[in-house]
């Protein structure tokens, strides 16, 4: 008497959508990213969202506290901190993506390459790489920043970008390096050279695809940083200027006179960097977890 | 050992002369001139001016002034500052022993916080200890320092009517006073310092915890604090030593900012003076002088790591 097999019950895993995987199992970062995205929005959208023009003088306002008009007052020349803030979010968001898309971009390039040639190459990038490492990251974008001086394209100072994305690079450089160094020695590699491949064809066709991971790790993660370092340019009067809104512009100058006063023309603008680099930081974070918890910033 | 050290001091040395040709031709590629900077307003006749460039050595070709600058260099001769004609050594001497002493001091507060608290987090992990301290290590890696600083002015203003001193009390002359001075302005920039720190003593703790040793201690019946204070706690230090040497370069980095902040004058405040007043000589001595205590400092922590890890040996 022969007995049926019992069926198996047997689900096929759905494949689910990358972005929502990474929500389900990365709900902190999913929630950075969430905030991101609502600053991102804020800022892209600000004429809309800020309830005043961030340059609009009024001086029967200055100085004015928190309140129903002013949510979070107004600075010493009446201006609306509130939407300083949200137009000061476009400074930081664009000057940090470009700056870490730049610095990332360039070191990533550089660290490919150099892992792809190894030898006399390999040995000369680091040793330029070593010596742009021994600066901290500050002194070397106040450095280029005083060399460049400003460069205006579509509202944005692209040597501010420039100043902060190149510390940058060599940190990237030696991490991409080292993820390149192991993919250098598989067969594929090996496989495409025998095939005659050019090596720009080696490089950008079969290396820099698998160093993707790495490559957005340190994007996510640099961009915190650049918004702190844009922050802090500004707010030593080298980065942008008025009437420019930025964060750390706002915290500078007129700000310290009036501690007692106003209080709040210091709080706010401070709660914004540290609530966007807190949430890159989250993202950031999380995304290395999922995609590559071995690597090492 | 010896070996080994002499080996990496050597391999310093490029790296430095690479720092000063970067920063010399770095700074010569700016508009401007210093001469021109420093005469602005006024109403100077070109001949002055061109006069004032000669005296500086500025008008002579890049590389005759390179090599000029890094003769004197190697004897030990950091040229004069463009903008006071002191020696650049002497600008820079009479601000470090400020700038290295909230340096230390906010090292010495950044491991106090940040040891107890990271261990505390490893060993109770996922209670509200944990995200309690894990809250302020995020907190601390998002703040920046200048903000932290404002914001403790603040708080001293309204509750102490404490303004930042206009002058500086060296710590020789009265230790109390140089201490209440330059206590928040370490505190300022040591926060993210232990921020880092934290994180690392608590996944090191945690990492430790789950060694051999540290069972058969349990096994054997030591008591947990001890297990905690004598395997864990030393064993977990190591990696620590590590990011807090790294960290310092990023102390270096908040100082520029946050002594502006409270009014310190020191090497911080010194450098954005020189960049914004095209000091080129001066900003040279300041990067270099920066470079090597990096790159020393470096030397220092895997040295240090040797000298607690008697399993690491160098070649």
């Amino acid at each position: 008497m022969s007995v049926a097999a019992p069926a198996i019950p047997y689900k096929i895993p759905k494949r689910r959508h990358p972005v929502l995987l990474f929500i389900v199992q990365q709900p902190l970062g999913a929630a950075g990213l969430a905030f991101i995205v609502l600053m991102a929005v804020c800022a892209i959208f600000a004429p809309w969202v800020a309830p005043y023009d961030p340059l609009a003088v009024d001086y029967g306002a200055m100085l004015a506290a928190p309140s129903a008009e002013h949510w979070l007052g107004t600075d010493s020349f009446g201006r609306d901190v509130l939407s300083r803030i949200i137009y000061g979010a476009r400074t930081a968001l664009a000057v940090g993506f470009l700056a870490s898309l730049l610095g990332s971009t360039i070191g990533a390039v550089i660290g490919v390459v150099s892992a792809y040639f190894g030898g006399k190459t390999d040995l000369i990038v680091q040793r330029i790489m070593d010596v742009l490492l021994s600066f901290p990251i500050i002194i070397l974008a106040i450095t280029v920043v005083a060399v460049l001086g400003k460069n205006l394209v579509i509202g944005i100072d692209v040597n501010l970008v420039i100043a902060i994305g190149l510390p940058m690079v060599p940190k990237v450089a030696r991490v991409v390096r080292s993820s390149a160094l192991a993919i250098r020695e598989l067969p594929y590699i090996d496989a495409a050279r025998t095939a005659g491949f050019s090596h720009r064809r080696i490089i950008f066709r079969h290396m820099v695809p698998n160093v993707v991971a790495p490559y957005l790790i340190m994007v996510t993660a640099f961009v915190a940083q650049a918004i702190l370092a844009e922050a802090s340019l500004s707010f030593l009067g080298l980065g942008v200027t008025e009437p420019t809104a930025s964060w750390g512009l706002m915290l500078s100058g007129a700000a310290a006179d009036f501690y007692q006063q106003a209080p709040w023309m210091i709080v706010f603008p401070g709660i914004a960097i540290s609530l966007a680099v807190f949430a890159f930081n989250l993202f950031g974070d999380s995304l290395r977890d999922w995609l590559d918890p071995k690597i090492k910033l | 050992m010896l070996r080994y050290l002499l080996n990496r001091i050597l391999l310093m040395i490029p790296t430095l002369i690479g720092v000063a040709v970067l920063v010399f031709f770095l700074l010569r590629l700016a508009p401007g001139d210093p001469v021109q900077m420093m005469m602005e307003g006024a109403n100077v006749p070109q001949e002055v001016i061109q006069a004032e460039r000669a005296r500086l050595g500025l008008d002579q070709p890049l590389h005759i002034q390179f090599v000029k600058w890094f003769g004197a260099l190697l004897r030990g001769d950091f040229g004069v500052s463009l903008w006071t004609g002191r020696p650049v050594l002497h600008e820079i001497g009479i601000r470090l022993e400020l700038s290295l002493q909230v340096a230390i001091m906010a090292t010495i507060l950044a491991v106090i916080i940040a040891v107890p608290l990271g261990t505390l987090s490893a060993i109770f992990k996922d209670t509200w200890i944990d995200h309690v301290v894990r809250i302020i290590s995020i907190a601390g890696l998002a703040v920046p320092s200048f903000w932290l600083g404002m914001i403790i002015i603040l708080l001293l203003l309204t509750y102490f009517s404490w303004i930042p001193p206009l002058t500086f009390t060296p710590f020789f002359q009265d230790p109390l006073k140089n201490l209440s001075q330059l206590i928040w302005p370490a505190l300022a920039v040591g926060y993210r310092y232990s921020a880092v720190a934290m994180r690392m003593m608590r996944s090191s703790v945690l990492e430790v915890l789950q060694e051999d040793y540290v069972r058969t201690a349990r096994a054997k019946g030591v008591y947990e604090r001890l297990v905690v204070a004598r395997h864990a706690m030393r064993n977990a230090l190591l990696p620590v030593v590590t990011v807090v040497g790294l960290e310092f370069a990023f102390l270096i980095g908040g100082l520029v900012v946050t002594e502006q902040v409270f009014n310190l004058n020191g090497i911080g405040k010194l450098f954005v003076q020189a960049v914004s007043r095209g000091d080129y000589t001066l900003i040279q001595g300041l990067v270099l002088l920066v470079a090597v205590f990096f790159v020393g400092v470096n030397l220092a922590i895997d040295m240090l790591y040797a000298a607690l890890d008697p399993r690491i040996r160098y070649r």
